[in-house]
């Protein structure tokens, strides 16, 4: 069984050719006894600060697009483009980069784009030594027209203590999105506020069962169902202090939406990214509240539910009854200009361009907009597309009552609900009588965070 | 020992059902180790839609291959190949330093006597259980003292510092070379240097293989120490890119949905092409890892 | 046998120059100093320095005062402290056993095979996953615990799992780390141990069988005893690093969009104050803790597995 493996001459040529290389190598380490020298070939420079008259931008794969279109537009600035992943996905690369910068005293780029939308909480605070990494936008370096010409209430991520820090890029509002031929052939009516929904789901579940009128297996779903309610677990009431009532009867009723089409099998507790999801429910979402960017990445994808074309209509969000309607937000990026920036109006008018010019925003733009002029040009070049059912004026309304009693805090509410909440709702429990170990859940996750919680 | 002897009367020659069962132990765990990797290469031959449709299992074709490839290389003009070329002059930079400062440091250590010896084994293990997460803040001070941030020189410099190789070759020194030749060796006369490079070395190739080999994987798959060090994305390793197209996929960043995004089979060709610079070192390695029996000729 | 013996019964030495008898001649060599400097160096540089530097850091706070173990004592009654302490224990429990079993079982079977080309392709075959790390994995675990889109479907289906958050339910996770650990990390010690096997001599494998050792006495008697040093030092890494666990859930934090938290372990944990909450002491203190305990279980493996004795003859 303990052959030797291979013939000894074939052994001496290995030894010796390895003898060969690391004979020199150890020469160098006994001869010298220095340290090796930097290998400086290929080096090149830090991507921090440009220096004076250039700005270095850092965006996302999605949005080099929109330095490119900033670049077209204006040949002569100086501005060098560095991608990163755009903090996506929970990574914080932006947070943990400025922090080594902070820690540093150097290194910050001008511009940075974020898919995050509660950057501003931590970028609009001062750490040890430091400025806060945000530069002020409305104290003259963005025009108060160009501010005021974004929808209403989309900036509030942005602003801690009435200050502007950020410009939003675009929104994800949540709307009722329905399959319309679905509808016509099942005999339903598109509901008109959340009663009906619940009714209407109820009545999916026992006449079509495999049917499905929602998904809460996502971390966003307290942005579609709690937030939606005015629920009030997330109201921020200072740059560092948070109110958390998840017991509150606003968000006692979503959760009894949650757990009733859980019970039923009307809400599906599949993330929609799973495949079990696609292959489940292909051609069998009769409607889905939420956000805007469900129609790209699930409806009219060939990679999830491919939804043939003149189906997919739009319903603007549901108000409960004698109520006024609200919605949740589920994303939306953001534009922060640096504090640091030796080049502030070159940054600011980066910036500007990439929210709100329509070479960006209307003609290349995948989400819908945050500045009100651009997205009704981007609506109406959708439309044109004839791939939706209905008209989308119900997303400009969506986009105008999102309710600003859910605030963005340092920490992400996504994924307090996801660690809490979602293993529970996998395995069948209830949400209401849950509400308390979440309301528990944010409150601990908001005092690490260094929030005072009332 | 002495139960060895009292066996004696029982002759060697079980390996047909020992046989069976090593073979099935190998079975076993081939198909846990493989299979995993075996969905991945069919997976980058697939469609976004198949990977979620089809079988687990079920192979694609070349045409898909060849679209995402092309889907791959046109993700920021061909960055996948900048990341591989950068990743590869960092990881053999690394390699080649590693190698010049581990093997004799390990030689010294285990067949040598100075005064700082136990000191250094131990600073060197202690180190070695430091968690990196404490390293990195560090580091990067100490980079950005020197005006290294955003160059090579700050990744593969601290690459270089290997003890994981150290110890390798520390403890194969010691295992596989006798002292008592070496003491021979120099009431011959022979000189602390000549015994390191005409005894030593000659007998070190698998060890120089193993260490240069993990050497190499480590800095390849580094993800941390790049990512604090590189800001620019010309300079980004393929780990790091990696993360970049992750991110660029709805599935993991649901608002790059709808713009020039990266498909999942993409994402496993990525993943694919990352890894295949890692198997030929390996393949070219561990041809001299079986080398190991000439250290033992002298072991005596 | 008797290099097994000898093996097994190190001779402890002073630190220091030694004091036996040397030829007369020569007075201590510079040359083991000049082999060692390089390395020297750059364990200063970006070891111990960085370690020191650590732990200055979970002492002061954030303006550079000495802050006593304020640190210490925060991040212990972080209320995700406990949790993440339990998670690292059971994993490394776990894992630990799992890795030095099967990995010197492994080995010791693949030294045994006695066709070339199919041993080198069991190396093979074990060692690939190793090359696959961070980002690159995480689309595989993804599909590969989904019982829908995965190639071992059936075995999750058996297990009761019906969805890709039912694999990854809380209670489930330890063993899931320890086999994505082990998966991708068995492989790199497989080798060393390959090599180390290979590094025993024929004559003294040949004199165990003329004796008529049969092949599991063999490895029992001498071959383990011979490797050691080898599976005291893989014990002694694979503790640290389980301890220091951090990859696995990361990257299942990633596939699952956050079900599995990126605080589950006590090194995320050190992560989340340094980059999250910009609290450099408190990762410092974390670390400093995981260094103590590492160092404490690694103390017993040392003592016991002979590492730093240098093999006397």
């Amino acid at each position: 069984m303990f052959i030797s493996p291979h013939p000894a001459r074939r052994r001496r040529v290995l030894v010796l050719a390895t003898a060969a290389v690391v004979g020199a190598t150890a020469l160098a380490a006994c001869g010298s006894g220095e340290d090796v020298a930097a290998p400086g070939a290929g080096a090149s420079g830090a991507a921090g600060s440009a220096g004076s008259g250039g700005i270095t931008v850092w965006v996302d794969a999605s949005r080099a697009p929109a330095a490119e279109a900033f670049l077209a537009a204006n040949p002569d600035a100086d501005v060098e483009v560095v991608s990163y992943d755009g903090s996506a996905n929970g990574s914080d690369t932006f947070k943990t980069r400025m922090n080594l910068y902070d820690q540093a005293g150097e290194g910050w780029p001008d511009v940075v784009f974020s898919t995050q939308n509660n950057d501003a909480s931590w970028a609009s605070q001062a750490t040890p030594g430091n400025e806060p990494f945000a530069a002020v936008l409305d104290d003259g370096l963005v025009d108060p027209e160009v501010l005021e010409g974004f929808t209403e209430g989309s900036l509030d991520p942005c602003t801690v203590e009435g200050q502007v820090y950020c410009l939003r890029n675009d929104l994800a509002q949540v709307v009722l999105w329905y399959d319309q031929q679905l509808m016509d052939d099942l005999g339903y009516e598109v509901p008109t506020t959340w009663e009906e929904y619940v009714e209407l789901s109820g009545r999916v579940a026992a006449e079509n069962p495999g049917v499905i009128t929602g998904s809460v297996g996502d971390a966003w779903t307290p942005e579609v169902f709690m937030w939606g309610s005015r629920c009030p677990a997330n109201q921020v009431t200072g740059p560092r202090s948070i109110s958390v009532d998840a017991t509150a009867a606003e968000c006692v009723r979503a959760a009894e939406v949650i757990d009733a089409g859980v019970a039923d099998g009307s809400l599906t507790t599949l993330s929609v990214f799973a495949p079990e999801f696609v292959q489940e429910y292909s051609e069998k979402v009769l409607m889905m509240p939420g956000p805007a960017w469900f129609a790209g990445a699930i409806f009219n994808n060939p990679d999830s539910l491919a939804l043939p074309e003149g189906r997919l209509g739009v319903a603007a969000p549901l108000p409960w009854e004698g109520e006024e309607a609200v919605t949740g937000n589920v994303g939306g990026g953001t534009w922060f200009v640096s504090s640091h920036s030796e080049n502030p109006e070159l940054a600011a008018d980066f910036v500007e361009f990439v929210t709100t010019d329509d070479a960006y925003q209307v003609e290349q733009a995948p989400g819908y907009p945050a500045y009100a002029p651009a997205a009704e040009k981007w609506l109406a070049q959708q439309e044109e597309s004839g791939y939706y059912a209905t008209d989308l004026s119900a997303l400009t309304e969506a986009g105008s009552v999102i309710w600003d009693g859910w605030g963005a805090p340092a920490f992400s509410q996504e994924a307090v609900w996801a660690d809490t909440m979602t293993p529970l709702v996998t395995a069948g429990g209830s949400v209401v009588d849950n509400l308390d170990t979440w309301g528990e859940a944010i409150r601990n996750e908001a005092q690490v965070n260094g929030y005072t919680v009332e | 020992m002495s139960t060895l002897t009292r066996t004696g009367t029982r002759p060697a020659r079980r390996p047909t059902a020992g046989g069976a069962v090593a073979a099935l132990v190998h079975a076993v765990f081939v198909v846990f180790f493989a299979l995993p990797l075996l969905w991945l290469l069919l997976a980058a031959t697939r469609s976004g839609a198949s990977l979620v449709r089809d079988a687990p299992l079920s192979p694609g074709s070349l045409g898909q291959l060849a679209e995402n490839w092309r889907s791959l290389v046109g993700f920021q003009d061909a960055a996948i190949l900048t990341w591989v070329g950068n990743s590869a002059y960092y990881s053999l930079a690394a390699l080649a330093l590693t190698l010049l400062v581990s093997i004799p440091a390990g030689y010294a250590l285990a067949l040598t006597r100075f005064r700082a010896r136990r000191t250094l084994l131990l600073t060197t293990l202690v180190v070695m259980l430091m968690p990196n997460t404490a390293l990195v803040l560090p580091v990067f001070l100490e980079m950005n003292a020197v005006g290294l941030i955003g160059t090579a020189a700050a990744v593969v410099l601290p690459f270089s510092f290997f003890p994981f190789g150290v110890y390798l070759a520390y403890i194969y020194f010691s295992s596989s070379i006798s002292r008592s030749l070496l003491e021979a060796a120099r009431i011959d006369g022979c000189g602390e240097l000549r015994l390191f490079l005409h005894i030593a070395l000659p007998l070190s190739a698998p060890v120089v293989a193993l260490v240069g080999f993990f050497s190499f994987v480590q800095n390849w798959n580094n993800y941390f120490l790049p990512f604090v060090m590189l800001p620019s994305s010309d300079d980004y390793p393929v780990q790091i890119g990696l993360s970049a197209l992750l991110s660029s996929t709805p599935a993991f960043n649901p608002s790059a949905a709808g713009a020039a995004v990266i498909d999942l089979p993409t994402l496993a060709l990525a993943t694919i092409v990352s890894v295949l610079p890692v198997l030929l070192v390996f393949a070219f390695a561990q041809r001299f890892l079986v080398t190991g029996l000439t250290a033992g000729g002298v072991k005596g | 046998m008797a290099t097994a013996q000898k093996a097994a019964a190190p001779l402890r030495r002073a630190a220091g120059p030694a004091t036996g008898p040397r030829p007369g001649r020569r007075r201590a060599s510079l040359v083991p100093v000049l082999l060692v400097l390089p390395y020297t160096v750059l364990l200063l540089a970006f070891g111990l320095g960085p370690a020191v530097y650590a732990l200055w850091l979970s002492f002061t706070d954030a303006t550079g005062g000495f802050a006593g173990v304020d640190n210490y004592a925060r991040v212990v009654q972080d209320f995700r402290f406990p949790g993440a302490a339990r998670h690292v224990a059971l994993f490394v429990g776990l894992w630990l056993v799992l890795l030095v079993v099967l990995v010197v079982v492994l080995a010791l079977l693949v030294h045994a095979v006695s066709r070339r080309w199919v041993g080198t392709a069991l190396r093979f075959a074990y060692y690939v996953p190793g090359a696959l790390a961070g980002a690159s994995s995480v689309l595989l675990w993804l599909f590969l615990l989904n019982p829908v889109a995965s190639p071992a479907a059936p075995l999750l289906r058996l297990l009761g799992y019906e969805s890709f958050n039912d694999t990854i339910q809380p209670t489930n996770l330890p063993v899931v780390f320890a086999l994505i650990a082990f998966w991708t990390g068995a492989g790199g010690w497989i080798l060393v141990m390959f090599g180390a096997l290979n590094n025993i001599p024929d004559d003294v494998m040949e004199a165990a069988r003329i004796d008529g050792a049969g092949p599991v006495r063999i490895a029992w008697s001498i071959q383990l005893p011979l490797i050691r040093k080898w599976v005291t030092y893989m014990v002694i890494l694979s503790l640290a690093a389980g301890t220091q666990l951090f990859v696995e859930p990361t990257l299942l934090s990633q596939a699952s969009n956050a079900v599995v938290p990126n605080d589950y372990s006590l090194n995320q944990l050190a992560y989340q104050y340094a980059f999250s909450l910009a609290d450099f002491n408190g990762s410092a203190a974390i670390s400093v803790l995981l260094l103590v305990v590492s160092l404490g279980l690694s103390s017993v493996f040392v003592a016991r597995g002979g590492l730093f004795d240098t093999d006397a003859s």
